[in-house]
């Protein structure tokens, strides 16, 4: 009944209707480019303008990099390069203003030493390696080095591990690297704009056995990110709290490793190991590989218990998938984000495909011919085995309940009503920006995205969890998609691994370590957490602005000593 | 209007939420009956939608769409002179149909379906007849998925001159 009422009251107090409801699409002044004014984002133009929002503007100030320096004096960013690290190396790590080209146009954004994205270091298992970090950005950071359970004292939490690195400051890490994988770093504040405008890199961890994984023809490391920009530049950040804090800031071009015109080359049969890592602020990504088959074999602190063929690969920001695909078919194959999205003033659903690179294969026969192989599923039994000493508490009771929802104030009344509506149907998961508008007048002074523990009642920070080393704890968090805009939320615990080890009470029959999993919005999840690293740690929503606007918690592991 | 229709088809669930967790409930698809088959008047139903096993949790199509496993449910049904309860999936403009098969003797049924909106049609199919590509007897019970009560704004409040007849509703 009370939605009823809203509804009606959305009748009645719409004022009157709306008149040329598309004008603002056009009615953008000129600007200078990477100007440093709010303007829309780009939406797409068959949706009308929200009446009363017209000239609406993010209650905050707008924030491009490089506002206080001259921009011909920044470098060149140039591409990734490969950085084998032996255990003992020190790492000179510094995050720096760079110039980067994107669709032919020039753009002020960051670089950890001036690379896009920041350099893959390559290392063994078990290694530690130094860091020494500088910050030569205007905002004051840090590097949080995520998925490894590494000393707490390096995690790269500002205010929980670490103050701020200011511009001209420093920090070493000692980075210890206990799983085989792939991992990446990135900063801890502010990520909504660093991480955004390029401060990210992978870490690839080798392991000991070199039977550990099947053999390939080649491998390649591919971050997926998007960023959000129109004809006359970047689209501003919000300096005193982030924009896009609804739902959070989806880009409108998509990058490879930073680029938007990733290529490959290989041969026909030919199988590729492909380490894929999510980056973006909030954009889950649907990879395709064309009609490849395509193999999952890890996630993002180990292998599955049993590789699987898959039609693609559903990637949530910060997640981590290794998959091998063989490419069996000469001439071009697309990498896609593939998604089915929302127009919600239409009601409709609709296919959308972003081209995220392109494979050329060659009519030279792939030598090795590793088509056996690929066609083969191994069981991984050093994972079930390790697995094995944590199967006596899979069905033991939940420790920890959380519930996810949030909070909002002093929206414009447009927006809430629309919002409102919308309850009508919410998809378990934002593959789109459905609402670019609404999305973006929403800031985190107004959007309160919360973690709350039911049996307490305390909500985001005011949560600490006290655990002792060695202990298994299974926390159950809930989605709750009767709150204000339910959305899917990849929920990362920094320092530790856990297994999902259910959704929506269907056993998960195919396990794999991680530190991040996504939760649809209705769903409930079951995670059985790994304490095995002492320290004060974080527990977050990983879409940028969603932290930002309060998804967090923290959590104490007692104890000595770090995994092995 | 139709919007408010739709709110208050909405909020006619004749089941409570289930206790624990399951499916997620927000995304159950409630079951009306539609009084032309005298056994199933008081018949009440749901149909659960699960995401099918996936190594992600999420199960998503290669086109983007959500796999569900859809398990149906059905109280208060009374065995018919007439024939056989059968379920069906459709697409709800009915250009594509998929067979579930006769509910069993616990009137239940189970399948799968990646289609972004979609109707669940419980139908009196005759014995004696092997079953076709689509439903021949009279619909008993029917229910639309969640995704289906999306509705364009078009034609309602803040958007009350855009027509609804140009995004396909009335």
């Amino acid at each position: 009944m009370r939605r009823l009422l809203l509804v009606s009251a959305i009748f009645l107090l719409a004022g009157p209707p709306a008149l040329a409801q598309h004008e603002h699409h056009h009615a953008t002044p000129p600007l200078e480019d990477d100007s440093l004014q709010w303007r829309m984002p780009p939406m797409d133009r068959n949706m009308p303008m929200m009446p009363g929002l017209e000239g609406a503007l993010p209650p905050v100030r707008p924030f491009l990099a490089g506002q206080d320096q001259t921009a011909s004096d920044w470098p060149e960013a140039r591409p990734r390069m490969v950085v084998p690290l032996a255990d003992g190396d020190t790492l000179h790590l510094q995050a720096t203003p760079v110039r980067r080209s994107l669709k032919g146009r020039p753009f002020l954004m960051y670089g950890y030493n001036g690379q896009y994205p920041g350099p893959l270091l390559q290392v063994e298992r078990g290694a530690t390696v130094l860091v020494h970090f500088t910050n030569n950005i205007e905002l004051p950071s840090s590097v949080h080095w995520h998925g490894l359970r590494l000393d707490n004292r390096f995690d790269g939490v500002p205010g929980l591990t670490q103050a701020p690195v200011h511009r001209g400051e420093s920090f070493t890490y000692s980075v210890y690297f206990p799983d085989a994988g792939i991992y990446w770093y990135h900063p801890h504040m502010r990520e909504d704009i660093q991480q955004d405008l390029g401060l990210y890199g992978n870490i690839l961890v080798d392991p000991a056995a070199a039977d550990y994984y099947n053999p390939v023809n080649r491998e390649e490391v591919l971050i997926l990110d998007d960023i959000l920009m129109d004809e006359h530049g970047l689209i501003p950040w919000g300096e005193d709290a982030p924009t896009h804090a609804l739902m959070g800031r989806f880009g409108n071009v998509m990058l490879a490793n930073g680029m938007t015109n990733y290529q490959l080359s290989v041969r026909r049969g030919d199988v590729v190991r492909f380490y894929l890592t999510n980056v973006a602020n909030s954009r889950t990504f649907n990879v395709v590989f064309g009609d490849a088959p395509v193999k999952i074999i890890a996630g993002d602190v180990s292998k599955f218990e049993r590789e699987a063929f898959v039609r693609s690969v559903p990637i949530a920001p910060a997640e981590r998938y290794i998959v091998e695909v063989q490419f069996n078919t000469s001439g071009q194959t697309a990498i896609t984000n593939t998604i089915q999205a929302i127009n919600h003033f239409r009601g409709e659903f609709y296919p959308h495909v972003d081209t995220l690179g392109l494979v050329t294969v060659t009519d030279a026969a792939a030598a090795p011919d590793y088509a056996d192989t690929f066609n083969a599923l191994r069981r991984n039994a050093d994972v079930s085995a390790d697995i094995d000493a944590y199967r006596a508490y899979f069905d033991k009771p939940v420790d920890k309940e959380l519930t996810l929802t949030l909070r909002v104030r002093n929206l414009p009344v447009a927006i809430m009503m629309s919002m409102e509506v919308d309850t009508l149907y919410v998809p378990p998961m934002e593959w789109n920006d459905a609402m670019p508008m609404m999305n973006w007048l929403s800031t985190g002074t107004q959007v309160t995205w919360v973690l709350r523990e039911p049996s307490t009642g305390k909500e985001n920070m005011d949560i600490h969890w006290d655990f002792e080393k060695g202990s298994v704890v299974k926390i159950r968090v809930f989605n709750d998609p009767r709150s204000f805009h339910p959305m899917n939320h990849p929920f990362h615990i920094h320092g530790q691994r856990f297994l999902v080890l259910s959704l929506d009470g269907a056993k998960n029959p195919n396990l794999v370590w991680k530190d991040t999993a996504v939760v649809p919005v209705g769903s409930t999840m079951d995670l059985l957490v790994d304490m095995s690293n002492p320290g004060d740690w974080m527990a977050h929503c990983h879409i940028a602005e969603h932290l930002h606007a309060g998804m967090m918690l923290h959590f104490s592991v007692h104890g000595e000593g770090l995994p092995q | 209007m139709c919007l408010s229709a739709f709110l208050l088809l909405l909020f006619a669930s004749p089941f409570e939420p289930e206790a624990g967790i399951c499916s997620p409930e927000y995304y159950q698809i409630d079951l009306i009956p539609t009084k032309r088959v005298p056994e199933a008047r008081r018949a009440v139903g749901i149909a659960s939608v699960a995401f099918a096993s996936s190594p992600f949790g999420i199960a998503i199509s290669s086109e983007g769409h959500y796999i569900y496993t859809v398990t149906i449910r059905i109280d208060n049904l009374s065995d018919s002179p007439e024939g056989r309860y059968v379920a069906w999936l459709s697409t709800p403009s009915l250009d594509s149909i998929l067979r579930l098969g006769p509910l069993s003797a616990a009137r239940t049924a189970r399948g799968q379906v990646d289609w972004n909106k979609f109707l669940v049609i419980i139908s009196l199919e005759p014995d004696e007849e092997p079953l076709g590509p689509r439903w021949q007897g009279p619909v008993v019970l029917r229910g639309m998925s969640r995704s289906g009560f999306m509705h364009t704004m078009a034609g309602h409040g803040p958007f009350q001159q855009e027509p609804c007849a140009t995004f396909g509703y009335y």
